[in-house]
């Protein structure tokens, strides 16, 4: 119990301060966002009024009489009554209406993308450790390389290779753009077909990270009492790798996701941009482009409120799979 | 339970310093060479290339005659851009790495040495920085900061902020483990002032590991760097390897398939970071001496043994150890344990005893094969007679029948269990694993039945069945391991320092069980222990081993009444003495209380 309260408390203390962070940078940053976004505003005929300006005005600061610690506190307010501002570049709709719609594809490509690498590269991982001194100890230089190739380069020669030169998969897009979102079957197979290069991309640039970790603290299992013990009690090789080394070598892997999940969020943004994706990556780059303050913000919240999310979900199952964790008192 | 091994650690003199260097091996050499190759190419490369912003009309040229590798969109000859870009990705890399550690040493280091509220604060700030994703961090304050302001400066300060929390978390871990070193708290009460303990005992033992750590924060530098420039988004006034593939992208290199143009850079990111990658596994290794590479296999039973399994003897025995040596294979061969000849009479507790590296645990597991390389079992016979009367020769076992005879026939109680259970499996599954690979056709009720009966023998609660070993006291694991060592009904237990680290009640009431159910269930025990006088209280025989030899065997009452061999009387004579007699460990005279005493 007492585990669970100390990781939801941290992940509150994480949330706050990216609240808060999202909130002191614009202050910070030379120039003055506002005027930049009312201006953009009226070019898309929105109506710049009091309520308009003040919004922005809490979000970026600047401006008007009111302290900054009311400006924060209303801020916040906002914050969690889900109101994240207006998008000046997708006008009229709400900065909160914008991610709703990009969102789902990147989770489900992430969420896809990742599991498979973080599954494979531990089951592989796990099987060059216990298996060293054989051929399997070619696969660790193969995937140091793999690990140090730039997530959008890989993008580019995938794309270059199977897009362009075989035609197998499409060059970019999320979907056949004949179609209309549905969940009807044709729209869900060209979902899935588009997005096999991008998951490609995130699945091979991310296996060799947990495939390294994995098989260094398999060696290090493999020399451990218990292991011996197994072997003492006749057990099958295979039983012992699985029930005894992996099932104790796993739990480094899986404390590390978060870690590595920021790294795999960031590789994924430049994926998504380099495939022209309409995941949520792509329309923060949009944003930034565009000087849409409102919406970059939104967008850098929601990622890293994601993030936390799925790493407080990852703390919650490693107690499950770590006995030592739920010791009371 | 530690795995004898001469292989000395390094000493902390002269040997500690050779240590601390990396191994020379293969890895390391391609390491070196790519990274050296990269960095004379973006030293030395944009001296002799020409200018690569020049402007040529001759725009997307496929590589060859004057432009090795083509041409940009412009004409710009890519072998120019890429040496200035290499220059470029390199110096932030370094500079970002540079940055970036010595940030995650302060906040890592220092924190983690001061201890209490500081260190708590640096390290949930650091857990916090570690769990906020950088590069959308990156990206927005990138978006903020106008491009005619965005410096390679600021694009390295951004990128270390966002880019050292990972290593701080790994240096505060191993700086806490450090603290509470004999060293470091020798220095601590001598006086030392607080950063003379950090500067000279502390960070020199953390050297390989921030070294591990810088490389590891250069390699995202450069990644990271790239990712921001390709996005158009990196400093203003600077050409890197990712401000190149950013124009390759937007001059459509892709689709004009102009290879030549957005391959070569992206590569020259992946081999420098590859070679750094290789650096570390050897800086690893010297952090983890585990993983060096020594292949995981079976010992090695020598190929031309000479195989005469033992004839029964009249002595009814149950286990016949011939003229058994070990040896542990190297540069220098350690003759481990050295023609052992033994024999185990059925039912009997025969001690082994000697000091710490005399060669008794090598012999106990060089008899069940569970040596590890380099040992290496050179010559002599392992035979045991089973009750039905057939012999297994157990050095000539496939690897098959000797996963089948194990803990079937011969089952082992290790020292230390806290280890020898896996911390993260229930001790009912521990022992079940048993009865589903030895006995397939039990059904999970009576595999149920049989554990529960096990557990009463040695007296623990069946309840604690379903408990992990890091529930149990240090004595109940130890009678959870006697119970699994029980459940196959054996015939040779061999019990290596079973009790040494319980304390004395707990150590007695487990030796006077294991008398009991020698007794009831009729095995026979081979004990192992450094402690002689106990081997006086419990053994029938007794041999003392030095060196890998046995020097004498005989009865424990001979043995202590009557030493033979100058080094058993050296052995009786270094325990301490209650009574003022030899041996006055063991209350009164009686040299064996199994004699009466005990059951």
């Amino acid at each position: 119990m007492r585990y669970y309260l100390r990781k939801l408390a941290f992940y509150l203390v994480a949330l706050w301060a990216a609240l808060t962070l999202n909130f002191v940078i614009p202050r910070l940053m030379p120039g003055n966002p506002v005027d930049i976004l009312l201006a953009k505003l009226q070019l898309r005929g929105g109506s710049v009024d009091p309520a308009a300006r003040r919004s922005f005005e809490l979000l970026l600061g600047g401006g008007g009489d009111e302290s900054v610690v009311s400006q924060y506190l209303s801020y916040l307010g906002n914050v969690f009554r889900g109101d994240l501002g207006v998008s000046v570049s997708a006008f009229p709709a709400p900065v909160s209406q914008v991610i709703a719609d990009s969102l789902p594809w990147t989770v489900v490509l992430v969420g896809i993308a990742t599991l498979l690498s973080f599954l494979v590269g531990i089951a592989l991982g796990a099987l060059v450790g216990w298996k060293r001194g054989t051929w399997l100890d070619a696969l660790v230089p193969a995937t140091t390389v793999l690990s140090a190739v730039p997530y959008f380069w890989l993008a580019l020669i995938l794309v270059a290779v199977f897009a362009s030169a075989l035609g197998w998969f499409p060059l970019l897009g999320g979907y056949d753009v004949v179609l209309s979102p549905g969940w009807d079957a044709e729209f869900l197979s060209s979902a899935i077909y588009h997005g096999t290069l991008p998951a490609l991309t995130i699945v091979v640039s991310s296996i060799g990270g947990w495939l390294l970790g994995m098989r260094n603290m398999m060696v290090s299992a493999a020399s451990e009492d218990y292991v011996l013990t197994a072997q003492a009690k006749g057990l099958r090789d295979s039983r012992i790798m699985i029930r005894y080394a992996t099932r104790n070598a796993v739990l480094p892997s899986v404390a590390g996701v978060a870690i590595s999940l920021g790294f795999v969020v960031s590789g994924s943004i430049i994926t998504e941009q380099v495939f022209s994706y309409p995941g949520i990556g792509s329309k923060l780059l949009q944003a930034v482009q565009n000087n849409d303050y409102a919406l970059m913000q939104g967008i850098f919240l929601v990622i890293t409120v994601a993030v936390l999310g799925a790493n407080l979900v990852v703390d919650l199952l490693y107690a499950l799979i770590d006995p030592r964790t739920r010791v009371t008192g | 339970m530690t795995n004898p091994s001469p292989v000395t650690a390094p000493s902390r003199t002269k040997d500690g310093r050779r240590a601390m260097l990396p191994r020379w091996s293969p890895k390391l050499g391609v390491g070196l060479g790519l990274i050296g190759a990269i960095a004379l190419f973006g030293v030395v490369g944009p001296l002799v290339v020409g200018d690569p912003n020049a402007v040529r009309d001759i725009g997307l040229t496929a590589p060859g005659g004057e432009h090795w590798l083509g041409t940009t969109q412009t004409g710009q000859d890519v072998v120019a851009q890429i040496a200035f870009a290499t220059r470029g990705s390199l110096r932030i890399g370094l500079l970002v790495g540079l940055m970036a550690t010595v940030l995650s040493a302060v906040f890592g280091i220092v924190g983690s040495y001061a201890g209490g509220i500081v260190d708590e604060l640096f390290s949930l700030f650091s857990n916090v920085m570690l769990v906020i994703p950088g590069l959308p961090l990156v990206i927005v304050i990138a978006g903020f900061v106008p491009a005619a302001q965005r410096g390679s400066w600021t694009i390295a300060v951004v990128l270390a902020i966002t880019g050292w929390a990972a290593s701080a978390r790994v240096l505060r871990a191993q700086t806490l483990s450090l603290r509470n070193r004999d060293y470091v708290a020798a220095a601590k009460v001598a006086g030392e002032k607080t950063w003379r303990v950090i500067t000279v005992e502390i960070l020199p033992n953390l050297l390989p590991l921030l070294a591990s750590q810088f490389v590891f924060a250069v390699v995202l530098a450069i990644l990271s760097e790239a990712g921001l420039s390709f996005l158009g988004l990196g400093a203003s006034n600077s050409s890197t390897l990712g401000t190149m593939l950013y124009y390759a992208q937007n001059g459509f290199a892709l689709q004009r398939e102009a290879w030549w143009w957005f391959v070569p850079p992206g590569l020259v990111i992946a081999l420098f970071g590859c070679g750094l990658s290789l650096v570390n596994f050897s800086i690893d290794e010297i952090i983890n001496p585990k993983l060096r590479d020594v292949p995981r296999r079976p010992g090695k039973v020598a190929e031309a043994l000479r195989v005469t399994p033992a004839e029964r003897g009249e002595d009814d025995a149950v286990l016949t150890v011939e003229d058994l040596s070990v040896v542990y294979q190297g540069d220098k061969p350690v003759h481990a344990v050295k023609g052992v000849s033994l024999t185990l009479r059925r039912g009997e507790i025969l001690g082994l005893a000697g000091e710490s590296g005399c060669g008794k645990t090598t012999l106990a597991y060089a008899v069940n094969r569970l040596h590890k390389p380099p040992a290496e079992v050179t010559s002599g016979a392992v035979t045991f007679h089973d009750r039905d009367g057939t012999d297994t020769d157990v050095l000539g076992l496939g690897p098959e029948e000797l996963r089948e005879f194990r803990w079937t026939k011969l089952s082992m109680v290790f020292q230390g269990a806290m280890n020898a259970l896996s911390p993260v499996t229930s001790v009912a599954a521990q022992l079940d694993d048993v009865l589903t690979t030895h006995r397939p056709g039990m059904s999970r009720a009576d595999r149920r039945a049989r554990c529960v009966e096990v557990f009463e023998l040695v007296g623990v609660d069946p309840a604690r069945l379903g408990s992990f070993p890091h529930e149990l006291s240090g004595g109940m694991r130890q009678r959870v391991m006697i119970a699994m060592a029980l459940l196959l009904d054996p015939q040779v237990m061999i019990m290596d320092e079973p009790t040494t680290a319980l304390d004395v009640v707990v150590q007695r009431g487990i030796l006077l069980e294991i008398l009991k159910f020698r007794d009831e269930l009729g095995f026979a025990v081979l004990f192992i222990t450094h402690d002689l006088p106990l081997l006086l209280e419990i053994s029938d025989r007794i041999a003392v081993m030095r060196d890998g030899e046995v020097v004498e065997l005989g009865t424990a009452q001979d043995l202590h009444l009557d030493p033979r061999h100058p080094y058993t009387r050296e052995l009786l004579d270094s325990f301490p003495s209650l009574t003022g007699d030899r041996g006055g460990f063991i209350r009164g005279t009686e040299p064996a209380l199994h004699d009466g005493g005990v059951r």
